[in-house]
C-alpha cells in the first residue's frame, strides 16, 4: 500500500520555512469576522453611489438645495423687487449699436439702452411717434435717435435714416435669467420658488414619516379591531380629492402656502401608512420580533426597535417617490390659482404668470418648468436608487 | 424526595382558524400532557407539522392555548396577559429555529444580548449591561470587538451562539429549544450542542429541547416524546426509545434515519412509513396514525387510543398494546 | 466488490476539469468552486458531501452553467459526451439540458409552475425535446412517468396543480419531469433536504430503485452523511470550494482520510453514542469565500494543522485505491507526531 503511494505521489515541492511545526491557531483568530464593518446605513450607501443616475438625482437635489438656500444672498434683487422700466427683459438681449450706445427693443416698443457688457442702463423716453412711417423718435445723450418698428425685426435707423440690420447678441448681466412682466428678477424669483418646493417637500417629508409611519405602524401591530378602524380612516382620507381638501381649507384660513401645506399635510400619509401597515404585518411574524416579545420587552421597544427600523427599507423609497408627487401638487395647486399669492413666488404661480406673455417671452414659463423637472427628475432617480440598494432581493 | 416539575403540560389545545372558512381549524395541538423535571431535559420530536412548534410557542405564550393548562414552577400561567406574563418571561426562555430570523439585523450584537437585560431592568447601570453581555459573549466563545458587529455579518453557528446568550444572559431556569440545530451546518450543531449542555450542566437548567432529528435528541434528552399530527403518541427514557420503542409510528420514524455506516445502511430491512401525513385541518378519526399504520386494526380507526403507562413511566397511544 | 470494480472501469460520462467558478459582488468576488476535477462514471451513484458555502451546489450548477447574473466559470472544463460544455455555443447547451443532463432542486414548489396541472408541465418537458410526439401518445407517457415515481392514482393526478400535493410528492413530480428526457444524467441537489425523514425515506428508496432500473448516471448532492451512506457508491467531499477527499464509500466511513472528514463524521451522534461525554465538534467557522485562507482551507479550523497547511495547498495524494485526499499530512517527509494517519498506516 505504501508502495503503491510513493509511486503515485504527485509533484509538490515544500517552501514553507518550518513546515511540520503546528499551525498557530487560537479561538480568536477562528472566530475572527475577515468582512469590513459596515453598518446598515454604510452599506445602504455603499450601494447607492455604486449606480450613476442615483449619485446623478442626488447631486442634482444638492444643488438645488444650494440655489433656493444659499443663492439668495448672493443675488443682487430680492423676488419682489419690481423696476416697471425693465418689464419682460429676456435673458439675451438682440442689442443694436447706434449713436455710440447699445439699445434692446422690447415686445411693447419700449427702447432700453445696455452698455456693451449687457447690464441695463435704463429707458430711453420717447419725443414722438410717426404712425405713418411707423417710427418713433426719441432723445438720447442730447441728441435724436429713430427707432423703426415697419419691419420685423424692429431695428434703430443710423443717421442716413438707413436701418441697421446687423444686431449683436448680450447676455442679460442685469437680470441674469431675465425678468417678468412685473419687472421682477426671475432668478431671485426661481430660488424662492425653489424653497416652497423644497419646504412642501420638507413638510410632505415629515408627515409621512410622523403620522404614516407611526399610524401604519400601530394599526398593523394591533391588529383586529383597531386596525380595522384606522384603515377605514384611510380609505375615507383617500376618497377626498386633494384639490376639494384645498379649497375647503381655502375658506376657513386665506389662500397661500398654509392652505396647501396644510391640505398635504392632512391627506399626504395615507399611501404610506398603508406600505408601512403592510410591511409591519409582515414584519411581526417574523421570529426576532416572536424572540422579542418572548423576551419581555415592552409594545415600544419592539416598534421603535426592531419593526420600524426594518421597515426603514420600503419607508425611505415610498418617501422619495412621495416628495416630488408633493411637489408637482404644490405646483399644480399653485397653476390653477389655489396657492400662492403675489408678491410670493411657487413655481407654479410662476408658470401661470408667464402664460400670459408666452409668445413674447417663453423664457418665462421654461425656466421654472425647467427647475421642477430637475427637481422631479432628482428625487426620483434618488428613491430608484435608494430602491435598489435597500432592495436585499437585487443584492449581488 | 418527591420529583420537582419545572414545566407541567395539562391537556393543552391549541387550534388556528383557516381564513376564508369559519367552520374549520387546524388541530395543531390537540390534548398533549406531559412533564418535565427540575433540571432535565426533555425532548420533543415529529416530523414537520406535527405540532410541536406550536406547543412550543404556546408553553411561552406567544400564542394563547385554546384550552387546557400550562403551569410552570407551580404557578399557572396559561391565561395570563401582557403584564403578567413579564414573570414568566424572566423564568423561561426560548431559542429559536433559524438564526438569520431570529436576530434582528439592524442591531448590534451588544443590544441585542442587553435586550432582555433592559426589558427586565435587571441591570442597574449602562456598565452593569455591558459588563453582562460581555461576560455571556465569552461564555459563548464570541470575543469582545464581536460587541459591535451586526448579526448579519456572522456566520449561521455564531449568529446561533448569540441566540444562546441572549436567551440565557437573564439567567432563566427553563430554556426552550425549538430545534436550535436543524438550520446549522453539521459540523456546528455539536459546536451548539455542547454549550447548551455545558449551561444545563453549571447552572442546573431545564430544557425543553424540539428536534426532528432522532439521534440528536437521544443523546441530549433525559425523556422524549414523539408527536403525530397535534398529539402525543409516546414518552419515554431516552435510552428507551432506541431500545424499545412501542409505537409503529416511532419505530417507523427510527427506521427512517439515515444510518452513516454504509455497510449497516445497506442491511437496513425495516420498512419505514408509507404514504404522507394526513392534513391537520381534518384529521383522521380514532387513532391519527391508522392511515399509515402497518398494523392498523379496526378499533384504530373508530377510537382514539389513550396514552398509557407501560411501566417504568414508559407510556404510549395504541390499541396494540 | 466485483460490482464496484466494474463501475470504475466504465467509462467516464462526465468530467469535470479544473472548474472554478466565482460571483462578482459589490462586497467583493466570492470564489465559490475553486480548481475542482471530478468525473462521473456511466451507471455511478456520486455523492457530493459538504456543508453551506463549500461550493457542492455551485459545481453542479456550473454544468449546467445555470449561474445567474452574477457567477462566472473563471476557469477549466466541462466535457460531457466528448464536448466541452463550457465552451459549447448556446444552442447546444440547450440540447443537453434537460435532455441529457437533468436536475432535480431542493425546493420543488419554486420549480414549479403554479398555474399549470403537473401532467400538462411533464407533458411540456416531452414535448421540448420530442416536438413531434401524438397527443394520446404524449399523455400515455406522462401517465407512465407519474406511476414511475410512485404517485397513486395517476389519472386522478393528472389534472391536479402544484399546490393540491405535498412536499413529497411534488418532489416526485419532479424527479418525473427531470426523467422525462430519459437523461444520461441527473444532478440531485439537496432533493431531500426540505423532507420529513419518512418522506426522505421514501424519495432515497424511489431513487436507488430508477438507478438500479435505468443504471442512469446520478450526482447526489447533500450535507447529509446519512443519506450518503444509504445511496452512493463513491463520495466526493468538499469544503472550502475545493475537494478535501475522494473515496468510494465504504473507505471513506471506515478510513477517512482528511481530518475534515473525520470530524463531520465524529461531530454525529451515534447510537451508542456516551450521554455523558460531549460531542466531538469542529471549532471555528466556515471561510469566508471572498477571502478564502492561504493554502488548506480548512486550516484554521484542523486540530492537526502545519505551517505548510496555512501557506500552501496540499497535493491530491493517492490514499488507496481509488482514494484521494488533499493533506499535506499524507506526505512522506510530514512527522509521525499529532498525526492520524502514521500511526494507523505505521512509520514510512
Amino acid at each position: 500500500m505504501n508502495e503503491m503511494m510513493r509511486q503515485s505521489l504527485p509533484d509538490y515541492q515544500i517552501q514553507t520555512p518550518d513546515p511540520w511545526a503546528a499551525l498557530p491557531v487560537n479561538a480568536e483568530s477562528r472566530e475572527k469576522l475577515w468582512s469590513k464593518s459596515r453598518t446598515f446605513v454604510g452599506d445602504v450607501w455603499f450601494r447607492f453611489r455604486s449606480k450613476f443616475t442615483s449619485i446623478f438625482g442626488f447631486i442634482l437635489i444638492v444643488l438645488v438645495l444650494l440655489f433656493a438656500l444659499v443663492g439668495p444672498y448672493f443675488a443682487t434683487f430680492t423676488y419682489s423687487e419690481q423696476n416697471l422700466d425693465f418689464v419682460n427683459t429676456p435673458p439675451v438681449f438682440r442689442a443694436i449699436n447706434c449713436s455710440g450706445g447699445y439699445f434692446y427693443i422690447t415686445d411693447k416698443l419700449k427702447v432700453l439702452e445696455i452698455d456693451a457688457q449687457g447690464h441695463l442702463v435704463g429707458k430711453v423716453e420717447s419725443i414722438a411717434e410717426d404712425y405713418e412711417k411707423k417710427q418713433v423718435t426719441l432723445s438720447y445723450q442730447g441728441g435724436e435717435i429713430i427707432m423703426d418698428y415697419s419691419q420685423s425685426p424692429y431695428t434703430m435707423l443710423d443717421e442716413n435714416g438707413e436701418r441697421i440690420e446687423e444686431a449683436k447678441h448680450i447676455w442679460n448681466r442685469t437680470y441674469l435669467l431675465g425678468s417678468d412682466n412685473l419687472g421682477r428678477d426671475m432668478l431671485a424669483r426661481l430660488m424662492f420658488g425653489a424653497r416652497v418646493s423644497l419646504l412642501v417637500a420638507v413638510v410632505a417629508a415629515l408627515t409621512n414619516l410622523v403620522i404614516g409611519v407611526l399610524f401604519g405602524s400601530i394599526s398593523a401591530y394591533c391588529g383586529g379591531m383597531v386596525d380595522a378602524v384606522m384603515m377605514r380612516i384611510v380609505d375615507v382620507i383617500n376618497t377626498v380629492p386633494l384639490t376639494l381638501y384645498v379649497i375647503l381649507i381655502m375658506v376657513v384660513l386665506d389662500a397661500g402656502l398654509l392652505s396647501i401645506i396644510l391640505a398635504l399635510g392632512t391627506v399626504y400619509w395615507v399611501n404610506m401608512a398603508r406600505v408601512v401597515r403592510g410591511e409591519i404585518l409582515s414584519l411581526k411574524e417574523r421570529d426576532f420580533v416572536l424572540a422579542s416579545r418572548t423576551l419581555g420587552s415592552s409594545t415600544a421597544t419592539i416598534l421603535f426597535r426592531h419593526l420600524i427600523p426594518n421597515a426603514m427599507g420600503p419607508i425611505l423609497v415610498t418617501l422619495t417617490m412621495l416628495i416630488p408627487s408633493a411637489i408637482f401638487m404644490e405646483a399644480f395647486l399653485s397653476f390653477i390659482g389655489l396657492g400662492l399669492t403675489a408678491p410670493l413666488a411657487s413655481l407654479g404661480t410662476m408658470c401661470n404668470d408667464a402664460l400670459a406673455t408666452l409668445r413674447t417671452s417663453p423664457y418665462q414659463l421654461f425656466e421654472p418648468a425647467l427647475l421642477i423637472c430637475i427637481l422631479m427628475f432628482g428625487f426620483n432617480f434618488v428613491g430608484d436608487g435608494l430602491r435598489d440598494a435597500l432592495d436585499p432581493k437585487l443584492k449581488k | 424526595m418527591e420529583k420537582q416539575y419545572m414545566l407541567e403540560v395539562k391537556n393543552l389545545v391549541k387550534h388556528f382558524p383557516v381564513s376564508g372558512n369559519k367552520h374549520a381549524v387546524v388541530h395543531a395541538v390537540e390534548d398533549v400532557s406531559f412533564r418535565v423535571e427540575k433540571g432535565k431535559i426533555f425532548g420533543l420530536v415529529g416530523e414537520s407539522g406535527c405540532g410541536k412548534s406550536t406547543c412550543a410557542r404556546t408553553i411561552i405564550r406567544i400564542y394563547q392555548p385554546t384550552a387546557g393548562n400550562i403551569i410552570v414552577d407551580g404557578e399557572d400561567v396559561s391565561y395570563k396577559k401582557n403584564r403578567e406574563l413579564q414573570a414568566l418571561r424572566r423564568k423561561m426562555q426560548m431559542i429559536f429555529q433559524d438564526p438569520y430570523a431570529s436576530l434582528n439585523a439592524r442591531m448590534t450584537v451588544h443590544d441585542i444580548i442587553a435586550e432582555p437585560l433592559r426589558a427586565h431592568k435587571v441591570a442597574s447601570s449602562r456598565q452593569e449591561v455591558s459588563e453582562r453581555v460581555y461576560d455571556m459573549l465569552d461564555k459563548v466563545g464570541l470575543s469582545h470587538e464581536h460587541a459591535n458587529r451586526y448579526a448579519h455579518e456572522f456566520s449561521g453557528g455564531q449568529r446561533q451562539r448569540i441566540g444562546v446568550a441572549r436567551a440565557l444572559v437573564i439567567e432563566p431556569e427553563i430554556v426552550i429549544c425549538d430545534e436550535p440545530i436543524s438550520a446549522l451546518d453539521v459540523s456546528i450543531q455539536a459546536q451548539v450542542v455542547n454549550l447548551l449542555k455545558d449551561f444545563q450542566y453549571e447552572r442546573g437548567l431545564t430544557y425543553l429541547f424540539i428536534a426532528h432529528d432522532l439521534s440528536m435528541v437521544r443523546y441530549v434528552s433525559d425523556e422524549i416524546g414523539v408527536m403525530y399530527l397535534g398529539q402525543l403518541v409516546e414518552i419515554c427514557a431516552a435510552a428507551e426509545i432506541y431500545e424499545h420503542p412501542l409505537h409503529p409510528y416511532t419505530k417507523g420514524l427510527l427506521a427512517a434515519i439515515p444510518i452513516p455506516v454504509p455497510k449497516l445502511a445497506r442491511q437496513k430491512v425495516v420498512s419505514s412509513i408509507e404514504g404522507d401525513i394526513p392534513s391537520p385541518i381534518s384529521p383522521p378519526p380514532g387513532c391519527h396514525f391508522h392511515t399509515r399504520c402497518p398494523y392498523a386494526k379496526p378499533i384504530c380507526r373508530e377510537q382514539e387510543p389513550e396514552l398509557r403507562d407501560m411501566g417504568g413511566g414508559h407510556q404510549v397511544a395504541c390499541h396494540l398494546y | 466488490m466485483a460490482m464496484e470494480t466494474e463501475r470504475k472501469d466504465a467509462a467516464a460520462i462526465l468530467s469535470v476539469e479544473h472548474l472554478s467558478t466565482s460571483f462578482f459582488t459589490s462586497n467583493g468576488r466570492v470564489n465559490a468552486v475553486r480548481d475542482v476535477s471530478f468525473s462521473l462514471r456511466q451507471g455511478e451513484m456520486l455523492g457530493i458531501v459538504g456543508e453551506s458555502g463549500s461550493g457542492k451546489t455551485v459545481s453542479s450548477l456550473s454544468i449546467l452553467q445555470l449561474l445567474g447574473g452574477s457567477g462566472r466559470i473563471t476557469d477549466g472544463k466541462i466535457i460531457f459526451d466528448g464536448t466541452d460544455l463550457v465552451s459549447a455555443p448556446k444552442k447546444q447547451l440547450r440540447n443537453v439540458r434537460g435532455a441529457r443532463i437533468a436536475m432535480v432542486f431542493q425546493d420543488p414548489m419554486s420549480s414549479l409552475n403554479p398555474l399549470m396541472p403537473v401532467g400538462k408541465q411533464i407533458g411540456e418537458m416531452i414535448k421540448t425535446h420530442q416536438p413531434k410526439i401524438k397527443a394520446d401518445e404524449l399523455r400515455s407517457e406522462v401517465l407512465r412517468l407519474l406511476g414511475l415515481v410512485h404517485i397513486p392514482e395517476p389519472e386522478k393526478r393528472y389534472h391536479s396543480y402544484p399546490h393540491e400535493f405535498s412536499g413529497g410528492m411534488r418532489q416526485r413530480v419532479m424527479i418525473a419531469i427531470a426523467l422525462a428526457c430519459k437523461p444520461d444524467v441527473l444532478i440531485a441537489d439537496e432533493p431531500t433536504t426540505a423532507l420529513d425523514v419518512t418522506i426522505q425515506d421514501q424519495i432515497l428508496k424511489l431513487l436507488r430503485s430508477l438507478r438500479d432500473e435505468f443504471q442512469t448516471s446520478v450526482i447526489f448532492i447533500t450535507h447529509d452523511l446519512g443519506v450518503v451512506a444509504e445511496l452512493c457508491s463513491r463520495v466526493i467531499v468538499m469544503y472550502g470550494g475545493k475537494i478535501m477527499e475522494e473515496a468510494l464509500v465504504d473507505d471513506l466511513y471506515e478510513n477517512p482520510a482528511h481530518p475534515y472528514t473525520m470530524g463531520l463524521l465524529a461531530s454525529v451522534p451515534n447510537v451508542a453514542q456516551d450521554k455523558q461525554k460531549r460531542l466531538q465538534s469542529i471549532p471555528g467557522s466556515p471561510p469566508d469565500m471572498i477571502r478564502p485562507p492561504a493554502g488548506c482551507p480548512f486550516a484554521p479550523r484542523c486540530s492537526y494543522a502545519r505551517n505548510i497547511c496555512g501557506a500552501q495547498e496540499a497535493p491530491r495524494i493517492q490514499v488507496g485505491e481509488s482514494h484521494f485526499s488533499r493533506c499535506w499530512l499524507w506526505v512522506p517527509e510530514a512527522p509521525a507526531e499529532n498525526n492520524p494517519f502514521r500511526k494507523a498506516g505505521g512509520e514510512a
